[in-house]
C-alpha cells in the first residue's frame, strides 16, 4: 500500500510541478500569453487535427478489426498480424518516410494522413479484442429478428465494441495531442512544435509553460469526456458458460474490394515508411554509415529503454496488486490519477523535469542517464500498470489458496503458481515500456545526456539537416530494436482471455475496456 | 482420517455478522454436507476450517489437535493436511492435468500416485492435457484427484457442482461420492442444493443466518425437520393446522399418526387439545376417485415431469386449508379444473403451533 502510494506520488510530480510553474508566471502575463493570435492559431491547428485523425482512426480501426475478427477474408491471420505492426513504427519515422519520397509532402492533410496511418492500431487492437470476446450469439439473434447484415453490423457489432472504440479513440486523441516529431518534419505547427521552439530557441519558459498547460487541460478534457461517455453500459456477456467461437462471415462478391482495402491500408501504413527507409539505405550505400556511432547510439538506446522497462514494471507491480486484490475507493482514485499521466504529452513531462532540475536542484541531474530513465518510466507507467494488472487479474487468489491447501509453502506457491501466471504480463509490461522508450523522440531530445546520443536523437540531428540517407540507418535500427518487443507483445495479446477456459477466468476479467485496458495492446 | 469439530465460531466482515456461534462435529470417515441458502455463511465456515480465514472467536479442531483457537494458536493452511475442492475446480491453468494432480506431492513418488488417482476418478490417460481442454465435469474430477493426492485427513468441497449442467451434475456427483467412499476420507461439502446434500451426505447440517439450525441424517432431516421453516427449505411442504390428541393429530384430513422431532422441544409443551402445526409432504398426499378421501378440491395445475408429476389443488375449504401440492407418479395426465379427492398416508410431523397462528 505504502509502496503504491509512493509510486503514484512520484508519477504525478511533474504535473504538479508544471502547474506551480505556470502559476509562478503570474496571472497577468499568463493571460497575455494565452490571448495572442498565435495561440488561437495553434490551438485551432491542434484541435482540428486531433478531431479529424481520431474520427478517421475510429473508422479505419473498427473496420479492419471487423474484417480480421469476423469475416472469412483470405489470409485472415496474416492480415491480423500485418495490421498491428505500424504501431511499432514511431510516428516521426512514418512522416520521415513519406517526406523522403515526396519532398513536397506537408501541411494539414499530410499530418492527418500520417497520423491516421501511424496510430489506427490503437483503435484496431481493443476493438479486435472486444469482438473476440463478444458473444456471437448476439449477432445471430439480431439476424433472427430480421436485421440485415449491415444493420446487424451497425446495431450489434459496433454496439458490442462501443466501449473499445471509445477507449481506442481517446488514446488516439491523446497521442495526436502529444505528437511532436511528425509535425515538425511535415512543417505543420501545433502547440507541441511551438513549445519545443520556445524551449530550444527562445528559451521562453513562461510561454512553454502556458502552452503546456493548455495541452494538459485539453488532455484532461478528453479523459474526462471518455469517463462521461462510457456511462454504465456493459459490453460483457451475461450469464455463464463459454462463448462459442464465432463462425466467420463469408464475403462472397465483396472479397475483392475487402482485400484491396486491406492491401491499401497495409501498403500505406507499413509499406511506405519501411520501403522508403530500405530505399534510402540502398541508395546511400555503406559509405555514409558511421558504423561506430550507429552501434554506440543503439547501445545507449537499448540501455536506457531496458532500464526504463525494469523500473516501470517494478513500480507497476505493487500498484497492480493493490488495485486487483484489494479494490476500494482510495485505490480507484489512485488508479485514475495515475492514468492522468496519459493525458500529459511527453514533451511537457520532459520540460517539467528539465525546469525542475534547473530550478530546484541547481542544474544537477539535468541531462543525466538517471533522469532520462526516470522520465521514461513516469511517461509509460500507466501502460506498465495496465499490462501487469491484466496478468494479476488472471492469477486469482483462489489458485494460491488451493496451492497452500495442498501443503505447499508460500514461497513455493508464489514460484510455481503466481509467477508463471503473471510472468507473461510482466514481460509484456517490460516490452511495452522498452518499445515506447526506444522509439521515443521528444523527451529524449530534451533530456538525453549530451555525450551519449541515442538512435532517435542521431536520427533527428541528420533529419533536421535534411541528410535523409544518413538518418535512414538510425531509423532502420530503431525499427529492428522495436521488432522483438512488438513480436512478444503480439504473442501476449493473442493469449489474452477470450480463449481461456472458465477455470482460468474465475478472477475478475477485464471485460470493461477502458483506455487503460487498451494501451495494453 | 480425522474427525473435525468446530465450536462457538463467530465471524463478521465489516460489522456484518456472518457466523454467529457455529458448533459442528464431523465424525471420522463420515460425509457431512453443510446446506444453506446463499448468504448463510457456509463458504466462510468452510474457509475457516481450511485455514484461509480466521474466526473472530471459537475453536477449530482436526482430530485431537486444535488448529485455530481464534487467538495466538493457528496452524497455517498448508500444514493442516486438508484437501480443498473449490467452486469451478480452480485448476492451475498453466499446468497439465498430471502436474495439477501432483502439485502437492514430493517429486519422487509423484508419477505412480498421479496415475493411481486419475484412474480413481476415471480419467486415466489425460495426464498431458491442459485444463482448458477438459469438460467442466472432467475439470471437477481432476480437482478432486488433486485434493486427494497427498492423502489428506479431510476433504473440503465448496459448491463443487454448481457450475455444471444439470444433466452432468448428477453423474459427477455420483462419481465424486463413490471416489470419496473408496478413499474413505472424511469429507465436508458446502452446498445450497437440497438434492445434492440429501443424496450425497451421511449427515446434513443446515446453516441458517450464521447458525446451525439442525444436523441430522438426510432421512431424519427431511422426515422430521425441527421447524416449519426448515421443512420448507428442504423441499415442498404443505403446512396445516391441527389439534393434538393422544398419539395422533386431528386435522381436516382426519386423525393422522403423529411423530414429533426430538429437537423441537415439543414433548414438554405437548398437551392434549393444544394446537399444532402439521407438515404433509407432497408425496404423502394421495389422489382418490371423485367423492373419495376426506378433502375435496379443484385441480389448478398439472405439471408432468416424466418420472413423476406435481399437482396443485385448491381445496373447497379454502378458509382453513392452503393450496395443496401433491406429487404423484406419472400416469395419465389430469385436466385442470377437474374435481379430485385427497387423503394422507403415513405418519405426519407436528410441532406446537406458535401463539399467533393459533389465533387465526
Amino acid at each position: 500500500m505504502v509502496v503504491a502510494l509512493v509510486v503514484s506520488a512520484a508519477v504525478l510530480l511533474p504535473v504538479v510541478f508544471l502547474i506551480m510553474q505556470a502559476v509562478g508566471v503570474g496571472r497577468g502575463d499568463l493571460s497575455h500569453l494565452l490571448l495572442r493570435n498565435l495561440t488561437a492559431h495553434l490551438v485551432w491547428n491542434t484541435i482540428s487535427l486531433t478531431v479529424v485523425v481520431t474520427a478517421l482512426c475510429a473508422t479505419v480501426g473498427t473496420l479492419a478489426a471487423w474484417v480480421t475478427e469476423r469475416t472469412a477474408v483470405p489470409g485472415r491471420r496474416f492480415w491480423a498480424v500485418l495490421v498491428v505492426i505500424p504501431l511499432g513504427i514511431p510516428d516521426f519515422v512514418v512522416s520521415f518516410g513519406w517526406r523522403a519520397i515526396f519532398p513536397a509532402f506537408g501541411g494539414f492533410w499530410a499530418a492527418v494522413l500520417v497520423m491516421t496511418l501511424a496510430v489506427y492500431p490503437l483503435v484496431y487492437l481493443p476493438v479486435a479484442a472486444s469482438l473476440r470476446h463478444a458473444d456471437p450469439a448476439q449477432e445471430e439473434v439480431a439476424r433472427s429478428l430480421g436485421l440485415g447484415r449491415l444493420a446487424t453490423f451497425w446495431r450489434v457489432t459496433v454496439g458490442q465494441a462501443r466501449l473499445a472504440i471509445l477507449g481506442g479513440s481517446v488514446l488516439v486523441a491523446l497521442v495526436v495531442l502529444a505528437e511532436f516529431g511528425a509535425f515538425e518534419i511535415l512543417g505543420f505547427n501545433t502547440l507541441t512544435t511551438e513549445i519545443y521552439t520556445e524551449f530550444t530557441v527562445g528559451f521562453d519558459q513562461s510561454a512553454a509553460c502556458a502552452f503546456s498547460l493548455i495541452l494538459v487541460v485539453l488532455g484532461g478534457l478528453i479523459l474526462f469526456g471518455e469517463g462521461a461517455a462510457r456511462g454504465h453500459g456493459r459490453s460483457s456477456r451475461l450469464g455463464s458458460g463459454a462463448a462459442r467461437e464465432s463462425r466467420p462471415l463469408r464475403l462472397g462478391r465483396s472479397t475483392l474490394p475487402v482485400l484491396v482495402g486491406m492491401g491499401l491500408l497495409v501498403g500505406l501504413a507499413l509499406g511506405v515508411p519501411v520501403g522508403s527507409i530500405i530505399y534510402l539505405l540502398i541508395r546511400g550505400g555503406t559509405s555514409t554509415l558511421p558504423a561506430a556511432s550507429l552501434a554506440g547510439a543503439a547501445g545507449h538506446t537499448f540501455m536506457y529503454a531496458a532500464s526504463a522497462g525494469l523500473l516501470a514494471t517494478g513500480a507497476a507491480l505493487p500498484v497492480a496488486l493493490l488495485s486487483v486484490r484489494s479494490p476500494g475507493r482510495i485505490v480507484r482514485l489512485l488508479e485514475r490519477t495515475n492514468m492522468l499521466v496519459l493525458a500529459v504529452p511527453s514533451l511537457v513531462i520532459a520540460l517539467s523535469f528539465a525546469y525542475f532540475t534547473e530550478h530546484d536542484l541547481q542544474g544537477n541531474f539535468y541531462q543525466t542517464t538517471l533522469l532520462l530513465v526516470i522520465a521514461y518510466a513516469v511517461m509509460f507507467f500507466p501502460m506498465a500498470v495496465v499490462a501487469v494488472r491484466a496478468a494479476v487479474a488472471r492469477s486469482p487468489v483462489g489458485l494460491e489458496e488451493v496451492g497452500h491447501s495442498l501443503g505447499v509453502s508460500r514461497l513455493a506457491v508464489f514460484w510455481r503458481v503466481t509467477l508463471p501466471l503473471i510472468g507473461p504480463g510482466l514481460a509484456a509490461a517490460f516490452c511495452l515500456v522498452f518499445l515506447e522508450s526506444a522509439t521515443e523522440l521528444t523527451a529524449t531530445l530534451v533530456l538525453h545526456p549530451t555525450d551519449s546520443a541515442t538512435l532517435a536523437t542521431q536520427f533527428w540531428a541528420y533529419q533536421t539537416n535534411l541528410s535523409y540517407s544518413q538518418a535512414a540507418p538510425y531509423a532502420g535500427v530503431m525499427l529492428l530494436l522495436a521488432a522483438v518487443p512488438s513480436y512478444v507483445l503480439g504473442r501476449w495479446f493473442d493469449r489474452q482471455p477470450g480463449r481461456l477456459s472458465a477455470a482460468q477466468v474465475t478472477g475478475p476479467t477485464p471485460s470493461s475496456i477502458s483506455p487503460s485496458t487498451m494501451v495494453s495492446l | 482420517m480425522k474427525s473435525l469439530s468446530v465450536a462457538g465460531i463467530t465471524k463478521s466482515f465489516g460489522g456484518q455478522a456472518v457466523l454467529r456461534g457455529v458448533d459442528l462435529v464431523v465424525e471420522d470417515g463420515s460425509f457431512t454436507a453443510i446446506l444453506g441458502p446463499s448468504g448463510s455463511g457456509k463458504t466462510t465456515l468452510l474457509r475457516i476450517i481450511a485455514g484461509f480465514e480466521r474466526p473472530d472467536t471459537g475453536v477449530v479442531r482436526l482430530g485431537d489437535e486444535v488448529v485455530d483457537d481464534a487467538s495466538d494458536h493457528w496452524v497455517r493452511c498448508e500444514k493442516r493436511r486438508i484437501g480443498f475442492v473449490p467452486q469451478e475446480g480452480a485448476l492451475f491453468p498453466h499446468l497439465t492435468v498430471g502436474r495439477n494432480v501432483g502439485f502437492g506431492l514430493q517429486r519422487g513418488g509423484r508419477h505412480g500416485r498421479v496415475g493411481e488417482l486419475l484412474e480413481l476418478v476415471g480419467l486415466s490417460g489425460l495426464e498431458r492435457r491442459y485444463p482448458h481442454q477438459l469438460s467442466g465435469g472432467q475439470q471437477q474430477r481432476v480437482a478432486l484427484a488433486r485434493a486427494l493426492a497427498a492423502d489428506p485427513e479431510i476433504v473440503l468441497l465448496d459448491e463443487p457442482f454448481s457450475s455444471l449442467d444439470a444433466s452432468l451434475r448428477a453423474s459427477v456427483r455420483a462419481d465424486v461420492h463413490d471416489v470419496l467412499r473408496l478413499a474413505g476420507t472424511t469429507a465436508v461439502l458446502v452446498t445450497h442444493d437440497q438434492d445434492e446434500a440429501l443424496s450425497m451426505a451421511d449427515h446434513v447440517a443446515v446453516l441458517q443466518a450464521g447458525l446451525i439450525g439442525q444436523i441430522d441424517t438426510p432421512t431424519a432431516l427431511y422426515g422430521r425437520p425441527r421447524d416449519a421453516e426448515l421443512a420448507r427449505f428442504l423441499g415442498e411442504a404443505n403446512l396445516l393446522n391441527g389439534i393434538v390428541r393422544d398419539g395422533y393429530v386431528s386435522t381436516e384430513f382426519g386423525e393422522l399418526t403423529m411423530v414429533t422431532p426430538e429437537a423441537s422441544g415439543a414433548q414438554q409443551a405437548w398437551a392434549i387439545g393444544s394446537p399444532a402445526r402439521v407438515l404433509i409432504r407432497p408425496e404423502q398426499l394421495q389422489v382418490e376417485p371423485v367423492g373419495g378421501g376426506p378433502v375435496a378440491g379443484v385441480l389448478r395445475s398439472y405439471e408432468y415431469f416424466g418420472h413423476d408429476a406435481v399437482m396443485r389443488v385448491q381445496p373447497d375449504k379454502a378458509d382453513v386449508l392452503p393450496e395443496l401440492v401433491i406429487r404423484v407418479t406419472g400416469g395419465d395426465p389430469m385436466v385442470p379444473g377437474s374435481r379430485v379427492g385427497l387423503s394422507v398416508h403415513g405418519p405426519v410431523v407436528a410441532w406446537p403451533a406458535p401463539i399467533a397462528e393459533t389465533a387465526s
